[in-house]
């Protein structure tokens, strides 16, 4: 059997793409199809973590009936109880020189 | 309460989910050969323009019961540990120790 010329594989590739709707790319130049061909992703992957209700999002929700969050309460008279005992956390540094300073004092 | 990490990893799931079609709009461009250079290079610059969170490689599954980050089956979304406890209370449906 005789080999086949390839400019005649060429002509039944195109032709080939034509019937069946593809892009016809005999030189393999990347188009960039491929970002535009996949699936998005984002719409899954925010599904991953189960949606949790807290008493603080329940209170956000803006309905008139609201909880009591003991241990935020409870974290805020501990914060209190500290800075009224002089262990609270350290002021912000304003400068690069003071920021320096306390970082020394430590 | 969720962990600070996987606060951060659901900020960085919500930041993909925003910008995915836009990035894959410039992607497109970028990668494409066929355009003129200087296009697909304007297109890289204003990839490079987005912030951290907006890229799926920042994300990671995480166990969805406890946040650690190492060990998950991802089948489960579980760390290996959870999976184990889990499994035991039944409450993994079709999953039971195996033995012979």
């Amino acid at each position: 059997m005789a080999a086949i010329a390839p400019a005649r594989l060429a002509a039944l590739t195109r032709m080939r793409c034509e019937i069946f709707q593809t892009a016809y790319n005999p030189t393999s130049v990347r188009t960039g199809a491929k970002y535009l061909r996949a699936r998005l992703r984002g719409p899954s992957m925010i599904q991953y973590y189960p949606d949790e209700l807290s008493v603080a999002r329940f209170n956000r929700m803006g309905g008139d009936f609201k909880i009591q969050d003991w241990d935020e309460y409870q974290r805020l008279s501990d914060v209190e109880e500290k800075k009224r005992r002089g262990k609270g956390a350290p002021k912000k540094a304003k400068s690069p020189a003071e920021s320096r300073r306390q970082s020394r004092k430590r | 309460m969720p962990t600070a990490r996987v606060l951060r990893d659901i900020k960085a799931r919500h930041g993909v989910n925003a910008n995915e079609i836009l990035r894959r709009a410039y992607l497109y461009v970028a990668r494409n050969q066929t355009l003129p250079p200087q296009v697909r290079f304007q297109a890289q610059l204003q990839l490079n323009t987005f912030g951290r969170y907006t890229r799926p490689t920042t994300v990671k599954n995480r166990c969805t019961a406890t946040g650690k980050g190492r060990g998950i089956i991802s089948e489960f979304g579980l760390s290996r540990y959870q999976f184990r406890l889990k499994a035991l209370a039944n409450e993994l449906p079709g999953v039971h120790k195996a033995s012979w």
